[in-house]
């Protein structure tokens, strides 16, 4: 029925007055505008034109606690605030649904299930900001979500939540559906800049951050899908409400991709502070690992972020607690894996990942990731030299804080993870040429 | 002139919309790629032409993005993911289970010009891997018997 | 760049103080870590930073510590801010720009041997100094492989000069910045990402823009390589002298590397200065060397027997010289000698030229303006007071408003049009670029205005009008001003120019503003008869809108020495001041009548001016009205003609001497600012050549004169000329504006204008292979809308006729062009475009065929 046949825990969403992203994911219709509106949609969008001010609604979202849920945790109302309120130059507000990250693919069922939730948000967000022109980006494989945003744009406008004096408030707002064209780099929020721009997809020099100067270097917001999804709740429930969300510097529900070895992948939304444990046992999430292995490993927010052992599980998702654990919540995309899995395996995966999206500009992400593959996968080959495993993690060090943009950083964390963790591992390669555990799974 | 006129249409009616013409690169090689199934320098020319932007611009920003394939490829382009949550799920032997189906290894298309496999990176469809992209269309949670079916119903559509 | 940051410092801007390796620094706010080390002397290794450029901070070799700072910090993008301490030789440092070297080395290949840019190369210095080698890679080396080329090296010829190899490319991605940011041009690209990402021509094309040359020289490896330097030799076997462009009349610093065994220059490269050339050089100046090696350099005297040019001594020759002189002059007087003299000459030949004839000749013949129309002969013209106006390249940098007005200025002003692009990267810049047809150069333009070929001087005064009728200036003013208009309004105005009066207004509010200005008049008026009218309209409209008040406008000097030549007075009328110092320095003036170019080929026609010298240059085939000067030139009794090489000039000549480049001797030049610089002597003279000046003065011996007692005299009286500061006249009032229009005969009904390929300059050019690798044959340009009128397509030959002259020639289509005007460059020796013009028209028109094969 669903385009997507991805798993969600609506259900439980429906049933509580404290989750609500998910409300009505399950539900066919809610991609239309006149379901959206029955179900409570551009509310929030009317309160905002007729009874705030601009600053108010900053205030209301600062206020929230909301941290963005893209991968860097900022807070959302504190960088609307850095749009300076004199510039003479028009602002642009960018919704990033690049989603790229492996292991994420949350933000690809709002889109397709819930555009208006998105666009709602959206419109709030350049209202506070004092935007007229907003974007989406999409990244350029999801050509069904762009058609579900473009349809729902279209409806927006129709609807009289998009154009000129919007219900009657003197507001104006357009808004473009731009799609990438396979680049992960264009998640990070710089080199999607460039991109809309026409530029190829490389990042920027920071400062001046986007707030300050961005698109066609006027201030511009980016925000990821999901943050802007959660504003509309912010308006409607209250400050308050929001906050008391999660725990206390983690405020609010999230999403987590669970995808891997357990048995029942999916996309959930949870409370922030929610158990990992219970995320990948329990049954109405993940509901245990895949052939009732025994876990190996988790990567706990996407694969930029560094890895997590069976003995850490116990860890509760938010900002603060994955950071003291040595990991980040990053984009909440909970990779499991069991104990067939060779560690070096998943690392070759990954290294080649990151090695094929760096985008060339900096020296060490460029050519430091291209070494790193030829290294880890001669050593997962069995062809490793003594020193190979110091060398992957020299290298790794040569990258780590060197770049323009975080991807260097976010290639080779998970590495020097797994080299802390499964160092003995990493070592049985060099001293055996093969892996220590047997890595090969079927697809049935 | 590859593009049709629907084409130059479309690309110029995002002209109007976009506060700058080279904003339109993008949109226009997207546009351009789902008419020809690949770009390439010819219409990279013709793309700068429409918008008015010199022709290295519009190269340098179609060949830094990999979804667009730059060679005439199968009528279907068989896009399969090979990253990691899909990895865990048997996307390499999804891959061997296509290349021995068709008889084609990576990166090569079928006789009858029909089928070009190729891996991807990460598509954004984890909890539903393992997972597949032919041309446009997302086929995820695959089995064998689904890709048989797949393959099949496209088989019979050419 | 460290003259750059006092500069800021010295203007009131805030400050920052910092401490660098322990040294207290105090530079202006917003002044990167990396200048301001620079600025104090400490050197912090860089590839992608260049000093021209925009940062970008991508290679990750200019690292420097921060204390407090978590990380290393990129210097280049990093501004220094109050109490910031930094380290820039610190350990960490040191790790950091080692493993950027490292990885940098990773794909590199080792062929130094092989690599042209051994012993300048960035990279290989670093190594060396870093002591890294490349054996913690053992993996095969990333290899592109040319698909025409050799497969080794991936060696390939992007461009008529420019050889690529990707392989050694280090991604700095210098070229494509500069190419774009600082050129305008977009042949050059980068493709693909990651590791993979290539330097490359843009598809189907040829990296061949007029700066294409500064590519190789940014390049910090040798990614990128000249032609013209490749495998010549080593850099460090070069000898290397410092000298000055000669084609240009900026005068770009350059440096000449030599073979000094084989007395042969090897290549020229930039000697950035800040002030003139900004460190970009055009081709012409880079390849223009190649003239002076070239094999067909007159090496002796020749002397016409018998209908026939035959070898001869300096001796003999003279002997001629003398012998044919006295004797005219003794039959006719001395005001039958003329001379035209090339103002590509440094100061000492043309001041030696003047001295020749005012003291020795008596007489008033002589001019350099040999490609100008109908100069008129009185002393007073607004259009000389235009040109002896003062004007200064850096002031373009921080100008808000720049105007230019009839000049394509990538064709005859590279420096400054470079400039002004820079002027619109750096400071906002707002360009108006005003045309008789649009013009490539207009790219960096706000607004191009496109008028009616002929009213140049109407829609100056149409800005006028357009800035009175929108109430900008004073009444009073304005009374003025309308008072020496024929126009009433300023529909009418631009109803005769053919512009729309929106653009006119817009160009009118930016110069009635409070911005800095600059306009900048260009050959199209200058080579115009028009140009007097023009000098009237602009000196009206400088008093309407306070111009010169805001900064400056000159007609800008064309010509290596143009501005020396008026300043040494090598006009047939020197300014009175010039005439005071003269005299006051020969004890004499001549009072005879004061030829110009024309008014002798007048003369010559008449046979009243029998005995004739051209000092370089090809007169024949500058002066627009080949017939005319043609004929005269035949008529004299005694021609000497001293050059390079021989053309159709020195064929006329009775006696033809062989002239030095400027490369061969020490010669001071005066660049179009008025800045005096000297040339050094790079190479011995070719041949039996001599410097131009010691010809005049052997010919003023001969006939029995000494112009100067020693060379100190000689050159104490040329500094005491050039002293004369430029009088910045402007007329005490409005002026009269006389427009000039013509009947358009309606055989002829299309438009064509004169000026030099972007690749070639004056007539010697064609002598430089390098440049002939651009362009080397004759062309018109027209409109992609007249070529499918007329039915034909690029490189196809039209046919060219004007009243006076017939040529066939292949057409090129330019797409930047949008009217009916055609573009024939002057360069090409096969196909001389003189011959379709004449001497007094203001506007040429031909009419075009097509040639059916
Ligand atoms: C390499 C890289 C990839 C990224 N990809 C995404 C992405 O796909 N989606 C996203 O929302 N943010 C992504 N980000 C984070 C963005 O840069 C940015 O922080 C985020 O969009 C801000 O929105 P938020 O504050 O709402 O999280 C990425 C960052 C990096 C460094
Ligand atoms: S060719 Fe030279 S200048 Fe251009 S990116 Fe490569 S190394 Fe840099
Ligand atoms: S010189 Fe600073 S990063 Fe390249």
């Amino acid at each position: 029925m669903f385009y997507s046949p991805v798993r969600t825990n609506a259900a439980e969403v429906a049933q509580s007055n404290r989750l609500h992203l998910f409300r009505y994911v399950e539900d066919p219709e809610q991609v239309k505008v006149e379901k959206f509106e029955e179900h409570g949609g551009y509310v929030a969008w009317k309160k905002v034109l007729a009874e705030m001010e601009p600053s108010q609604v900053i205030e209301e979202v600062k206020n929230s606690g909301l941290r963005g849920r893209g991968g860097a945790g900022f807070p959302t109302g504190l960088k609307w605030s850095f749009v300076p309120k004199d510039s003479p130059k028009p602002r642009y507000l960018c919704c990033n649904a690049d989603e790229s990250e492996p292991g994420t693919c949350k933000d690809r069922v709002l889109m397709e299930r819930d555009p208006h939730a998105i666009i709602e948000g959206m419109a709030i967000a350049s209202y506070a900001i004092g935007c007229h022109q907003m974007f989406i980006y999409i990244r350029g494989e999801f050509a069904h979500c762009a058609d579900c945003m473009e349809k729902a744009m279209k409806e927006a406008y129709e609807h009289g939540h998009l154009g000129k004096n919007i219900h009657g408030s003197g507001f104006d707002l357009d808004m473009i559906v731009h799609t990438g064209g396979g680049a992960y780099i264009c998640g990070e929020e710089t080199s999607l800049l460039n991109s809309i721009e026409g530029e190829r997809g490389m990042s920027r020099i920071r400062p001046p951050f986007p707030a300050i100067e961005g698109l066609y270097s006027c201030p511009t917001i980016v925000n990821n899908v999901e943050s802007l999804a959660s504003v509309p709740h912010i308006i409607n429930h209250g400050a308050g409400w929001y906050k008391s969300l999660g725990t206390e510097k983690s405020c609010g529900s999230k999403i987590f991709s669970l995808s891997g070895h357990v048995k029942q992948p999916g996309n959930y939304e949870v409370e922030l502070g929610f158990s990992l444990k219970k995320l990948i046992y329990d049954k109405d999430y993940g509901g245990g690992i895949l052939g009732d292995k025994k876990l190996k490993g988790v990567i706990p927010g996407g694969s930029s972020t560094p890895f997590l052992t069976p003995d850490m599980i116990d860890i509760k998702l938010d900002y603060e607690s994955l950071v003291e654990g040595g990991s980040m919540l990053g984009s909440g995309a909970v990779i499991v894996f069991h104990e067939d899995t060779c560690i070096v395996w998943v690392i070759k995966r990954l290294i080649r990942f990151y090695r094929h999206e760096s985008c060339g500009k900096c020296t060490p992400c460029r050519e430091g990731t291209a070494w790193l593959e030829e290294l880890i996968n001669r050593i997962e080959a069995g062809r490793g030299k003594p020193g190979d495993v110091e060398k992957v993690e020299e290298i790794c060090g040569n990258i780590l804080g060197h770049t323009v943009c975080p991807l260097g950083d976010a290639a080779v964390m998970p590495i020097l993870s797994t080299l802390k963790l499964w160092r003995d591992e990493w070592q049985y390669h060099i001293d055996h040429g093969k892996c220590m555990v047997k890595t090969d799974f079927e697809f049935k | 002139m590859i593009l049709t006129e629907e084409s130059v249409r479309k690309i110029k009616e995002k002209l109007q919309q976009y506060p700058q013409p080279k904003s339109v690169i993008l949109p226009a090689l997207t546009v351009a790629y789902r008419q020809v199934g690949y770009v390439d320098a010819d219409i990279y020319r013709e793309i700068s032409h429409i918008i008015n932007i010199p022709t290295v611009e519009v190269a340098e920003a179609a060949t830094f993005y990999t979804m667009f394939a730059k060679k005439p490829r199968g009528k279907y382009l068989i896009q399969v993911c090979h990253n990691i949550s899909c990895a865990l799920l048997g996307a390499d032997s999804l891959i061997g289970y296509i290349e021995e189906k068709l008889g084609i290894k990576i990166g090569e298309t079928t006789e009858d010009n029909l089928f070009t496999l190729v891996t991807v990176e990460c598509l954004g469809s984890c909890a539903t891997a393992p997972m597949m992209q032919i041309n446009q269309d997302y086929y995820e949670k695959l089995t064998k018997e689904k890709v048989d079916q797949i393959l099949e119903d496209l088989r019979s559509k050419a | 760049m460290a003259d750059d940051i006092k500069d800021k410092v010295k203007t009131d801007v805030p400050t920052v103080t910092f401490t660098m390796d322990g040294q207290e620094v105090t530079v202006a706010k917003g002044t990167t870590i990396l200048e301001a080390a620079r600025s104090i002397g400490i050197h912090i290794p860089t590839f992608c930073w260049h000093p021209k450029l925009k940062p970008v901070g991508s290679c990750r070799m200019c690292y420097v510590e921060i204390e407090k700072w978590p990380k290393l910090a990129v210097s280049c993008v990093t501004e220094a801010t109050d109490g910031m301490i930094v380290h820039t030789e610190s350990d960490k440092v040191k790790r950091g720009r080692r493993a950027t070297l490292e990885f940098l080395l990773l794909n590199h290949p080792l062929d130094c041997p092989t690599c042209d840019q051994g012993g300048e190369c960035e990279l290989q210095n670093l190594t060396f100094e870093h002591g890294i080698d490349d054996s913690r890679f053992d993996f095969q080396k990333n290899r592109f492989t040319s698909d025409t080329d050799n497969t080794v090296f991936d060696d390939k010829r992007i461009g008529p000069e420019i050889i690529l190899n990707r392989n050694r490319c280090i991604l700095c991605y210098r070229c494509v910045r500069a190419n774009k940011e600082a050129f305008g041009e977009y042949d050059l690209g980068v493709y693909e990402r990651g590791n993979i990402a290539e330097i490359n021509a843009a598809p189907g094309q040829q990296v061949n823009s007029p700066f294409s040359g500064n590519l190789p020289e940014i390049c910090p490896v040798g990614a990128l390589t000249s032609v013209d330097w490749r495998y010549k030799m080593r850099v460090w076997l070069a000898g290397k002298t410092p000298s000055i462009c000669p084609y240009s009349s900026s005068g770009s610093n350059i440096l000449i590397y030599t073979d000094d065994n084989k007395n042969l220059i090897r290549r020229v490269t930039s000697r950035c200065n800040d002030d003139i050339d900004d460190g970009w050089l055009s081709d012409i100046t880079r390849y223009g060397y190649q003239i002076a090696n070239s094999e067909e350099r007159l090496q002796t005297p020749l002397i016409k027997k018998e209908g026939k040019q035959v070898e001869a001594t300096w001796d003999e020759a003279l002997e001629v010289i003398c012998n044919r002189f006295k004797e005219i002059t003794e039959k006719k007087g001395k005001v039958c000698i003329g001379g035209l003299i090339s103002p590509s000459l440094d100061n000492a030949s043309l001041y030696c030229s003047s001295k020749l004839f005012r003291t020795v000749f008596n007489n008033n013949n002589i001019d350099f303006r040999t490609d100008y129309r109908m100069l008129p002969n009185k002393p007073d013209s607004y259009f000389g007071m235009l040109c002896n106006r003062s004007f200064r390249i850096t002031d373009i940098d921080d100008s808000d408003v720049i105007v230019v007005l009839g000049s394509d200025l990538i064709r005859e002003h590279h420096n400054e049009y470079l400039r002004i692009r820079k002027a619109v990267n750096f400071n906002n810049a707002r360009v108006f670029s005003l045309n008789p047809y649009s013009v490539k150069s207009a790219d960096v333009a706000q607004a191009e205005i496109v008028y009616n070929i002929g009213t140049d001087e109407i829609i100056l005064v149409a800005i006028g009008l357009a800035a009175i009728e929108m109430g900008l200036v004073e009444q009073g003013l304005a009374q003025g001003f309308k008072e020496k208009v024929k126009l009433g309004s300023l529909a009418e105005a631009t109803e005769v120019c053919g512009v729309s009066s929106d653009d006119v207004k817009l160009v009118a509010r930016a110069l009635a503003g409070d911005g800095k200005v600059s306009v900048i008049v260009g050959e199209l008026i200058t080579r115009s008869h028009g140009r007097e009218a023009v000098a009237s309209a602009l000196f009206n409209l400088s008093r309407l809108l306070g111009i010169d008040k805001k900064g400056q406008m000159a007609v800008l000097a064309r010509y290596a020495n143009s501005r020396g030549a008026e300043k040494l007075g090598l006009l047939p009328i020197p300014t009175g001041a010039q005439v005071e110092m003269l005299k006051a320095m020969w004890g004499k003036f001549p009072d005879a009548e004061p030829q110009t170019t024309d008014a002798m080929l007048a003369l010559m026609h008449k046979e009243e001016i029998s005995g004739g010298l051209v000092l370089g240059g090809n007169p024949i085939m500058l002066y627009p009205d080949r017939q005319f000067i043609t004929e005269g030139l035949e008529k004299l009794d005694f021609l000497v003609a001293c050059d390079l090489f021989e053309s159709e000039t020195t064929e006329l000549a009775d006696v033809v001497l062989p002239m030095s480049s400027w490369a061969e001797y020490e010669g001071s030049y005066v660049n179009l600012e008025g800045c005096n610089q000297v040339a050094c002597q790079a190479i011995k003279h070719i041949g039996q050549s001599k410097p131009a000046f010691e010809i005049i003065r052997l010919i003023a011996e001969k006939i029995g004169t000494s112009l100067f007692e020693s060379d100190e005299q000689m050159a104490t009286e040329i500094e005491q000329l050039l002293s004369c500061e430029p009088d910045n006249a402007t007329p005490d009032n409005f002026v009269d504006v006389l427009p000039l229009s013509e009947e358009v005969d309606p055989d002829f009904p299309i438009p064509l204008c004169i000026c030099d390929d972007p690749h070639h300059t004056g007539a010697l050019t064609q002598k430089a292979p390098s440049l002939t690798n651009f362009t080397g044959e004759a062309y018109i340009e027209m409109s992609p809308d007249l070529a499918a009128r007329l039915e034909v397509s690029e490189g196809q030959p039209v046919r060219v006729e004007s009243p006076v002259g017939k040529i066939v020639m292949p057409v090129k289509v330019s797409k930047h062009i949008d009217n009916d005007v055609v573009i024939i460059p002057r360069n090409f020796s096969q196909i001389r475009v003189t011959s379709l013009l004449m001497r007094k028209k203001r506007v040429d028109r031909v009419r075009i065929t097509k040639v059916d094969e």
